[in-house]
């Protein structure tokens, strides 16, 4: 859904989302990293169960809230790093990180 | 230990990056601090990455922004980036937490720039996947070079949802539709407000031109729309609106919203600075006097975040409350500070003129027809409109209190997103003015911070406890 103009000299950064291993565009927003590698979701609403995707991104609406090297923290002002571990635990079963 | 400055700045956009070179210029101790990577604020954000191309699509006003960030890296001021301030103390302690850890430093000063942010206004699939803000995808431009690859639908009102629909044509992207719930006429309050705005051509030819492109793009753009919704299972795939008794309906891989800017006030309301009430625009901006200072000795705001008025007047802002803190800190006289300001003040009218008539013709709208009772309010906790209504028929008046009772405003965004929109329900069912349902209360921290952090934070002296901080949360 979004596609990036600027292809030349494109940094990667390697991490783990959701238990993949996988290669984003680095020097970004985490939330950024994943919107242009094709993922909308964020992680599954705790009240309604159903998934969010992030809606401001600026820090604003917290629903790009995820794990994050194992801390709840806000995706689109979290600087993407090497090694990161994402969990957005988009899968119910796997839900029971929220308070 | 916490260390000391003469002034901290919160926001580095163009008004805390202009208030903190002009500090640094005089020689005074500033730091800037900005949850951002870099210097920029919304508007310049990431400015001094920008490819050739985006500062080619977004014109000469951007560049200016270049200069802005020049200017400040040259003047000495600190800047801390990656850095969200979770407290502030009207005594002048500011807290925040970066890279995991909290700081605390102390302050003679602290000068609030937080800018501003998009006004949430709710609609039946606001809350769908792919519903984002036009101002988002701006951002998503601007920080990491993304635009859109499908069929996009624009929904809202006011100049910056016209800027953004111009810019994506510019990049090629296709756009399904532009629903615009400004009325098809301006009303009678704007057509008053007209003169002085004739004062900019320049501004308003910049406006014609903006919607102009519109229209050669061939995208479908319709004005004075109601009944706005966004229709898709596990994301948004298509709008639906009314136009007067015409159905509409447009496919959206991404539905983009905005409906105009609002003051970020939560730092203000942390404070417990006094806060105004814009009437026609409907947000609360806190009060102060004609340098920015609030009603905290010690407590400065400046730019959009004091009141919205666009960048160049965040930039004029941010430099007449420098100059009143530097008189204060005793580095200008009086006389010093007013000569400088002169110039400033003049700069601040012109580019003013068009704003009372813009204003006007882009002035929200609310009332109990344009809110659907089925919509999600408060995204974090999942209440819905008529949730609230039913606790304002059962006699609660104020938002706290619909807080209590419905849950509304709890969750982690604290009100950030619902809290307008709420007092706007209380009021239509009340036949009300919104400003009297009051503002919902903001405690820290601002933004949720793990425990063992605020624990671990070094304080000042050893007297304070981290839970201090937090005595007044249980209430
Ligand atoms: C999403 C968005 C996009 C916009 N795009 C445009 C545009 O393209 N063109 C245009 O003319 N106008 C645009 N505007 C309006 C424009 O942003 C403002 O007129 C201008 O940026 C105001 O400048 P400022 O200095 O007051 O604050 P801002 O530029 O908004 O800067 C405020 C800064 O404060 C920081 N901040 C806020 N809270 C905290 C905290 N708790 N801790 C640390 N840092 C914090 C933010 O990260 C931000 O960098 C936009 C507004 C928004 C909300
Ligand atoms: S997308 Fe809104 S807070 Fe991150």
């Amino acid at each position: 859904m979004f596609k990036q103009v600027d292809t030349q000299d494109l940094e990667t950064v390697e991490v783990v989302v959701d238990g993949e291993p996988r290669k984003l565009q680095a020097g970004i927003s985490v939330m950024a990293a994943l919107l242009a590698d094709g993922e909308l979701n964020s992680r599954l609403s705790p009240t309604s169960g159903k998934p969010c995707g992030p809606h401001c991104l600026m820090g604003v609406c917290f629903e790009c809230l995820m794990e994050i090297d194992g801390i709840q923290r806000q995706a689109c002002t979290t600087e993407i790093e090497k090694e990161m571990v994402i969990n957005r635990h988009l899968s119910e079963t796997g839900e029971n990180s929220h308070e | 230990m916490s260390k000391c400055y003469d002034v901290v700045i919160i926001g580095a956009g163009p008004a805390g990056i202009n208030a903190g070179a002009t500090l640094a210029e005089m020689g005074l101790q500033v730091v800037l601090l900005d949850e951002q990577q870099s210097l920029g604020g919304q508007i310049y954000r990431n400015i001094s990455h920008a490819s050739a191309e985006l500062l080619a699509d977004m014109g000469a006003e951007y560049q200016r922004g270049r200069e802005l960030v020049a200017r400040f890296e040259q003047s000495g001021a600190g800047h801390e980036p990656g850095a969200t301030v979770w407290h502030v103390e009207a005594d002048g302690h500011v807290y925040y937490s970066k890279e995991g850890t909290s700081h605390q430093l102390k302050a003679n000063y602290v000068l609030v720039a937080t800018g501003a942010m998009e006004r949430p206004v709710p609609f039946p699939g606001w809350n769908l996947p792919g519903v984002m803000g036009a101002g988002a995808v701006n951002n998503l431009a601007k920080e990491a070079g993304l635009v859109p690859d499908c069929e996009v639908a624009l929904v809202g009102s006011g100049p910056l949802l016209l800027l953004e629909a111009s810019l994506l044509i510019k990049k090629g992207v296709r756009i399904s539709t532009i629903l615009e719930t400004t009325p098809k006429l301006p009303p009678l309050t704007a057509v008053a407000k007209l003169p002085p705005a004739l004062k900019r051509m320049d501004f308003l030819t910049k406006g014609l031109k903006m919607v102009s492109e519109i229209k050669r793009s061939g995208a479908e753009h319709y004005k004075g729309v109601t009944k706005i919704k966004a229709l898709g299972k596990e994301r948004v795939e298509t709008v639906e609106a009314y136009s007067d008794s015409e159905q509409l309906h447009f496919p959206a891989g991404l539905l983009l919203t905005h409906f105009g800017v609002i003051p970020n006030t939560h730092i203000f309301r942390l404070i417990g600075c006094h806060l105004e009430w814009n009437q026609e625009q409907r947000y609360w901006f806190p009060k102060a006097d004609q340098w920015g200072r609030t009603n905290f000795e010690k407590i400065f705001a400046a730019g959009d975040g004091a009141g919205v008025r666009g960048a160049l007047a965040a930039e004029y802002r941010g430099e007449l409350a420098a100059l009143e803190l530097a008189r204060c800190l005793g580095v200008i006289p009086t006389y010093e500070r007013d000569l400088l300001a002169r110039p400033i003040r003049e700069a601040i009218l012109h580019d003013h003129h068009p704003r009372p008539f813009v204003d006007a013709v882009y002035a929200p709208l609310f009332s109990k027809e344009t809110l659907d009772k089925d919509t999600v309010l408060c995204r974090c906790e999942q209440v819905r409109v008529q949730d609230v209504r039913k606790a304002v028929q059962e006699g609660v008046r104020d938002v706290n209190e619909v807080k209590i009772v419905t849950r509304c405003g709890m969750g982690p965004c604290q009100g950030r997103m619902c809290g307008p929109a709420l007092a706007e329900v209380m009021a239509a069912e009340l036949s009300a003015p919104p400003e009297r349902m009051g503002t919902l209360t903001v405690r820290p921290p601002l933004k949720p911070i793990p425990l063992e952090e605020v624990a671990t934070m070094e304080l000042e002296g050893s007297a304070a406890q981290p839970a201090d901080l937090f005595k007044n949360q249980s209430k």
